[in-house]
């Protein structure tokens, strides 16, 4: 029930979003284009989240045990993952369309991007085989370090970006009012768009669990 | 630190789960000094399981597990070795020693290794061993630490007829010197004669928990 | 405790030494590495510092790996960690032994890849002596806390390597960066300005993955299965 009111508010929100941003927003000194920037914020915005999710969710399952919140950990970091390559696309367009480049040494794309190679390996690590508790217990591990380390990139990065001349730093200003107003309905429309796909997961992760109950036997003694 | 007559541990209402299916739940049981528990049951059943919980290995799912003797006083032996191939036995002994806190010295070392009847491999590499030979590296290893309570993971497992007997031999004898043992076999006819208390699992609960000498083994649980 | 991690690491030391792959496989994929991205070299130029410093962190990061997986794979062979978990000895002493064990043999391999970058990247140390030393100490720490703490998350897997260092190498971003950069320096005639910031990053990266690892370390070596 949750899920389908989270969808519905997020199908509503997602056409006024699209709306705002083709006929509310006004057209920037770039040109049409810098209109790819009100999908790469939330994008990048949610992912960093499902992010925080997975590291707090990572941080229950270890004092309470309870594998839902595994689960969680799970969904987040998936929907963080998908988030984030949808930013990276989007920033990557941008980037080409505003400097001529594919790729510029910014500190926060290289930040999504080396998030996005952590996470990928996080994926990667819950599907190995293990055996169920074992792997709940190295991904909550995981989870933890893994968002631990995002001010630490985004400080190396920096840090990089400001030694060498060829890194661009991003404009953010010169915003308009019509503008701000743009980008914070996309970041409650991909909000109610990240409940639900969150929601939905999770909770398909745990009938494949329950599933898994009902049919699988273990052989282990 | 146990009370006089009271259980050196005592499992109650444990439950265990892997994800959301059930291996067992509501298994009570206690292991009294000076006993030898046999725990029975068939592949699946969740024997091991139930042993790495009582060892502290592993967390139960619901329940609790107390333990009245200190950790420096129990040991483990799987069906695994915990030998290191690369190391003399002497130095597999000493290793596991320190491990446990202690400094024996090389005499003492060299007197359990005689003890199961390997002296003249003391400074071979563990890695050439026979199995009953690392096996009887590894009970030297519980002799070293002098336990209260042992926890034996089906030991028996690939041992030649000579280091099977020997084996039972020595866990009658820790349990003649009052040293609880916790034991999971597959030899469970033969072995039931053995113990005191037979702990049966079986349909994800406790079949059966009580005198040895009362339980029937109906079939042959290999 | 500490006992107990000296007892760890030195056996671990010498079962590497004598019996280990890890070592040997860890130097000459390093060397290999070295010396494939020599080729890189266009004709006539030089390869640049910033290049071979990357280089050199690279090696070490792939080495770190396969020391690391070596080293705990010494307990899987025949169920050790089962023992070591069931003794009383705290399982802290095991990070701590597996980490100085891992930083010796790192240091040990590091001993053969400098001189390699100095001669087969064509490169000269100008220094200070001590900002090298200060950042190799600095950062093989770093190296060494993770793969401590996560060299034990792939065990029992097959293609346990690519696994960890897929994890491991996004991670270490952070240390390899300011590697990459002070070594740059030291490769460099020129000032070495601005190495305060990198160090300090260094440094702020081995305080808080110490702390993560004490408390995230039994998490990881447990006996669940």
């Amino acid at each position: 029930m949750k899920v389908k009111i989270l969808a519905a508010l997020s199908g509503v929100a997602l056409l006024v979003h699209q709306y705002m941003i083709w006929h509310y927003a006004p057209v920037a000194q770039s040109g049409p284009v810098q209109k790819i920037f009100y999908m790469h914020l939330p994008c990048s915005w949610w992912a960093l989240v499902s992010f925080f999710v997975v590291f707090v969710s990572s941080l229950l399952y270890l004092f309470r045990r309870d594998p839902a919140y595994d689960r969680v950990a799970g969904a987040a970091a998936e929907l963080g993952v998908l988030f984030a390559t949808l930013s990276l696309v989007t920033g990557s367009v941008w980037a080409r369309a505003e400097w001529g480049h594919w790729w510029v040494w910014d500190p926060k794309l290289t930040t999504a991007l080396i998030m996005w190679y952590v996470y990928a390996g996080y994926l990667v690590l819950r599907s190995t085989p293990m055996g169920r508790d074992r792997k709940a217990l190295v991904c909550a591990v995981l989870g933890i370090v893994a968002f631990l380390d995002v001010p630490l990139v985004f400080f190396a990065a920096k840090l990089w970006g400001s030694a060498h001349p060829d890194g661009l730093a991003r404009q953010g200003s010169g915003m308009e009012p019509r503008m701000w107003h743009t980008v914070f309905a996309g970041l409650v429309a991909f909000g109610f768009m990240w409940g639900a796909l969150l929601l939905t997961r999770a909770g398909q992760l745990g009938r494949m669990a329950r599933l898994e109950a009902m049919l699988v036997w273990d052989d282990e003694e | 630190m146990a009370p006089a007559g009271g259980a050196l541990l005592a499992v109650k209402r444990a439950a265990k789960f892997y994800g959301s299916k059930l291996v067992f739940k509501e298994v009570t049981c206690e292991v009294r000094p000076g006993e030898i528990v046999l725990v029975a049951g068939p592949n699946g059943a969740g024997k091991s399981t139930l042993m790495r919980i009582m060892a502290g290995l592993s967390r139960p799912s619901a329940g609790e597990v107390t333990l009245h003797v200190e950790p420096e006083c129990t040991a483990y032996l799987g069906h695994s070795t915990f030998i290191y191939p690369g190391m003399t036995a002497l130095a597999n002994l000493g290793f596991w020693g320190t491990m446990y806190g202690l400094s024996p010295s090389r005499e003492e070392l060299t007197a359990l290794l005689a003890r199961v009847g390997l002296e003249r491999a003391a400074e071979e590499k563990a890695g050439s061993f026979s199995r009953g030979m690392a096996q009887r590296l590894n009970l030297a290893r519980i002799y070293l630490v002098n336990p209260r309570l042992i926890f034996l993971d089906e030991p028996g497992t690939g041992l030649d007829p000579r280091s099977l007997a020997l084996l039972r031999r020595e866990i009658v004898a820790f349990r003649d010197q009052g040293t609880s043992v916790v034991w999971i076999s597959h030899h469970v006819r033969e072995d039931a004669a053995l113990a005191d208390t037979v702990l049966a699992l079986g349909g994800r609960r406790v079949e059966y928990f009580g005198p040895a000498a009362e339980y029937e083994v109906e079939v042959e649980t290999c | 405790m500490l006992k107990r991690a000296a007892a760890m690491a030195s056996k671990d030391l010498k079962l590497s030494v004598s019996g280990g792959q890890g070592l040997v496989q860890a130097v000459l994929l390093g060397l290999l590495l070295i010396f494939l991205f020599s080729l890189s070299k266009p004709l006539g130029g030089a390869i640049s510092a910033q290049a071979a410093g990357a280089i050199f962190w690279l090696a070490s990061a792939f080495g770190l790996v396969l020391v690391f997986n070596d080293l705990f794979a010494i307990e899987e062979a025949n169920g050790a960690r089962m023992g070591i978990l069931s003794s009383p000895a705290p399982v802290h002493a095991v990070w701590i032994g597996k980490g100085v064990a891992g930083l010796c043999l790192l240091l040990v391999s590091q001993l053969v890849f400098l001189p390699a970058t100095v001669a087969f990247l064509d490169q000269t140390v100008h220094g200070p002596w001590w900002l090298m030393l200060v950042t190799l100490a600095g950062a093989d720490i770093g190296l060494v806390v993770i793969g401590a703490l996560l060299g034990a998350l792939s065990q029992g897997q097959a293609a346990r390597e690519s696994l960890l260092s897929v994890i491991v190498f996004p991670l270490l971003l952070p240390v390899l960066l300011s590697g990459i950069t002070l070594f740059s320096m030291c490769f460099s005639p020129g000032t070495s300005e601005g190495f305060d910031g990198w160090l300090g990053l260094i440094f702020a990266f081995d305080a808080l993955f110490s702390g993560a690892g004490l408390f995230l370390f039994p998490f990881v070596y447990s006996g669940e299965e």
